[in-house]
């Protein structure tokens, strides 16, 4: 009787338990009120971006939705910053619409990049295999040819 | 001597003119402290006599008592734009354009260098009201959630834009008290923005949720207003409460401090649930200009489906089980729907946990490879019929009815708050969704003409989902009650209260008809039963339909218990006719077998929705 009644307690408390999304920020980094202050940017990232492309960020695969991590939460900065803050919580759905030659993400990017979207979506495709060249395309690398391409 | 007669009274009609004008300024100032732009900037609202602003931060007001007393607020601000303090003036850029509209006061803005990044990040262009539907992983989500977007002028599209949040902070760990703590005003709500690509991210391909986006008919002074009064909200917070001013409701006031006249908050005094205000946002006249629909990925998957050939699916569900990326037979463009769809099939698996990080990559390459090499298709703006959740029944349900228990006539009255059952109209809701909040029933039985509560329902959650062979979701259900129940020994009533707990599978037979089978945890209390409690576990199966204006529901369980009194067989059966949106007609049987306490009922009610 006893296992019955905690089995039950157990289930209602997981469903309880489950992510609180009435809060502010369920699946980010909670950054919460940071967004409305100043901002220190994503520079090193783009100055890496820009350099070498050696700083480490998010690849292809682990990067879904997690950017609640953007320093002030706000689309920002020039052409290669935005674009790669862009493609490192995009990419996925970047991949398919370089591969399909078209879609949301591909007008985003031509938008940035100021570039007519119908063509840049052909020149894309058309540079499949160069764009992602394997499995572990990283957004840096990913950012610095996008920008070559245009 | 007629010279200084004339200067005296020119120098009195002039001080009588100057106090005149003092006067009549200073009651401009006080009727201004009461007009509707002022209350509803400083998010006013009628408190007694008075007024109280839903704001609780002190930084969002000058003056020490501007909570409560608009003139104060009013005068202090005031103050404020004619002083030298910039940085205080920064924070308030709605309240300065506010008071120079209407001449109060002649500074101009300062120069404020935080407040001019944030245009020039978001470079709004326009406001868009957000819905996304019911989750129902999570019961802080189950009756969805509202948001505004500012629509960007960057070029590319609308994922560039910001979506500003109402929300809870509740930390990090917001540990196992946070549902009671949301709920009776133990945390802080305030807002954030983040890119509009970050929300589709989270709702479209995380948790699965539709998103309606309604463009709202903004004038270009309205869009200025309105990115103003967000950045003065934005530095603010207010106590948060789950059922009452979450979320949606501090959206309602902020969309009335930029057009008082929509009256917007007023209508969600008692309670606000998400989709009423969406309800109220796009019947506002002159409110909405256009609405779109943005699927979850999960319906994206489905809808692709949906427009296979059976060839196409066949190979597309080979595709999907057996990585085979050949898809012979195909020809180009049904080859590019196939991995198109199984290419979003697998996100969907690896945001599930399905799929290891290394199948993940491999099989995405393998499908881009294949898509990659196919022709470039122009998109195709297909519709699937989606329905409009802002054209469902409304939340409160009232039922009114009578009906015949093992032989006797009873009438019946109940009261439900929130929000949406299986036998409902689902039109606009998530099908096999329910969720019933302190649905209250009451019957007078003739045979002993007595009045009785006979049900009140605290919470019933209930998600009767198919599985298929992409998608494997569990059903579950979750009810907790207080009902009048029969003591099978002695016949004597009482009430008792329940709690059920149950879990399994459903499985569609038909778009329309769905058979469900769950096990059920059974807990139930109270000073009528012997020793105060039982327990027990049930064994469900049920049957759903679903066809045209018609629903059915038949369900039979066996529960095994503890006491005599909980171990029975129970039989139900509901169907129900819709008569339009707001207007049903529901026949309900029920045949409960207790060691010999039989209850055979049946009852004819009309169920109306407002």
């Amino acid at each position: 009787m006893k296992k019955i009644y905690f089995a039950s307690l157990f289930v209602g408390a997981a469903m309880f338990a489950s992510a609180p999304a009435f809060a502010v920020d369920s699946t980010g980094c909670g950054l919460g009120s940071m967004a409305w202050k100043g901002n220190s940017g994503i520079g090193p990232q783009v100055l890496a971006a820009t350099t070498n492309g050696s700083f480490g960020t998010q690849t292809f695969g682990i990067t879904f939705g997690t950017s609640g991590c953007d320093p002030n939460g706000r689309v920002s900065g020039g052409t290669g910053r935005m674009m790669l803050a862009f493609l490192e919580n995009n990419m996925e759905q970047f991949a398919l619409d370089v591969a399909a030659g078209h879609g949301e993400t591909i007008d985003t990017v031509a938008g940035i990049l100021n570039v007519d979207s119908k063509e840049f979506g052909l020149k894309a495709q058309a540079q499949f295999a160069y764009l992602f060249a394997n499995e572990n395309v990283e957004a840096v690398d990913l950012t610095l040819k996008v920008l070559q391409l245009a | 001597m007629l010279i200084s007669c004339l200067k005296y009274l020119r120098c009195l009609i002039a001080s009588f003119l100057f106090f005149i004008f003092a006067l009549s300024s200073a009651w401009a100032k006080v009727d201004f402290a009461y007009s509707s732009e002022w209350l509803a900037l400083g998010h006013y609202q009628k408190d007694g006599k008075g007024y109280e602003s839903t704001i609780d931060t002190p930084n969002f007001f000058l003056s020490k008592n501007g909570k409560v007393n608009p003139k104060d607020e009013l005068m202090a601000s005031i103050d404020l734009f004619e002083s030298e303090n910039n940085e205080q003036k920064c924070l308030f850029p709605a309240r300065y354009k506010l008071l120079k509209k209407n001449k109060l006061i002649k500074s101009s803005l300062p120069h404020c260098e935080e407040l001019e990044k944030f245009y020039a990040d978001l470079q709004p262009k326009g406001v868009t009201f957000l819905f996304t539907d019911a989750y129902m992983n999570s019961p802080s989500s189950l009756f969805g959630h509202t948001l505004l977007r500012i629509d960007t002028a960057r070029k590319g599209t609308q994922l560039l834009a910001h979506g500003a949040n109402y929300g809870a902070f509740t930390g990090d760990n917001p540990g196992p008290l946070y549902p009671i703590l949301g709920i009776v005003g133990g945390y802080f709500g305030g807002f954030t923005v983040k890119p509009y690509y970050d929300i589709i991210n989270t709702y479209n391909n995380i948790e699965n949720r539709d998103i309606w986006e309604f463009e709202l008919d903004f004038s270009q002074e309205e869009l200025d207003f309105f990115v103003a009064h967000l950045w003065e909200v934005g530095h603010a917070q207010s106590r948060y409460y789950f059922f009452t001013r979450n979320c949606s409701y501090m959206l309602m006031e902020t969309l009335d401090a930029v057009r008082p006249s929509l009256k917007l908050a007023q209508k969600f005094a008692v309670q606000t649930i998400p989709l009423d205000t969406v309800k109220a946002v796009y019947n506002s006249k002159g409110l909405v200009k256009k609405v779109n629909y943005r699927p979850s990925r999960q319906n994206k998957i489905k809808n692709l489906y949906k427009q296979m050939s059976e060839t196409e699916k066949k190979c597309f569900l080979q595709t999907i089980t057996e990585q085979n990326y050949d898809m012979d037979g195909l020809s180009e463009e049904e080859k590019a729907r196939v991995a198109e769809a199984a290419y979003q099939y697998v996100q969907y698996k690896y945001v599930a946990r399905d799929l290891e990080l290394k199948d993940y990559r491999k099989q995405s390459f393998g499908l881009l490879k294949v898509r990659s090499k196919l022709k470039n298709k122009e998109k195709e703006n297909a519709t699937f019929g989606e329905q409009n959740s802002f054209e469902a029944h409304d939340s409160m349900r009232f039922t009114w009815g009578a009906g015949v228990r093992n032989g006797t006539g009873f009438q019946e009255i109940a009261y439900r708050p929130a929000y949406h059952s299986l036998t409902d109209d689902n039109y606009g809701f998530l099908q096999g969704a329910e969720i019933n909040f302190l649905n209250t029933t009451l019957r007078h039985y003739d045979k002993d003409d007595k009045y009785v509560l006979q049900k009140f329902e605290l919470l019933g959650i209930r998600s009767v989902a198919p599985i298929d062979a992409m998608f494997a979701p569990i059903s579950f259900q979750i009810l907790a009650d207080v009902s009048r129940e029969i003591n099978p020994d002695d016949g004597k009533e009482g009430y008792v209260a329940n709690l059920v707990v149950g879990g399994g599978g459903t499985l569609a037979l038909h778009d329309n008809f769905w058979l469900f089978a769950m096990i059920n945890n059974h807990l139930a209390y109270g000073g009528f039963l012997p020793r105060n409690q039982w327990a027990g576990v049930g064994a469900q199966v049920g049957v759903l339909v679903n066809v045209g204006d018609w629903r059915g529901l038949a369900e039979a369980e066996k529960v095994y218990a503890s006491s005599k009194i909980g171990a029975k067989n129970i039989y139900k059966g509901e169907v129900v006719y819709s008569l339009n949106r707001n207007w049903a007609v529901a026949l309900h049987y029920k045949y409960q077998q207790n060691y010999g306490r039989d209850i055979d009922e049946t009852y004819l009610g009309f169920r109306s929705y407002f």
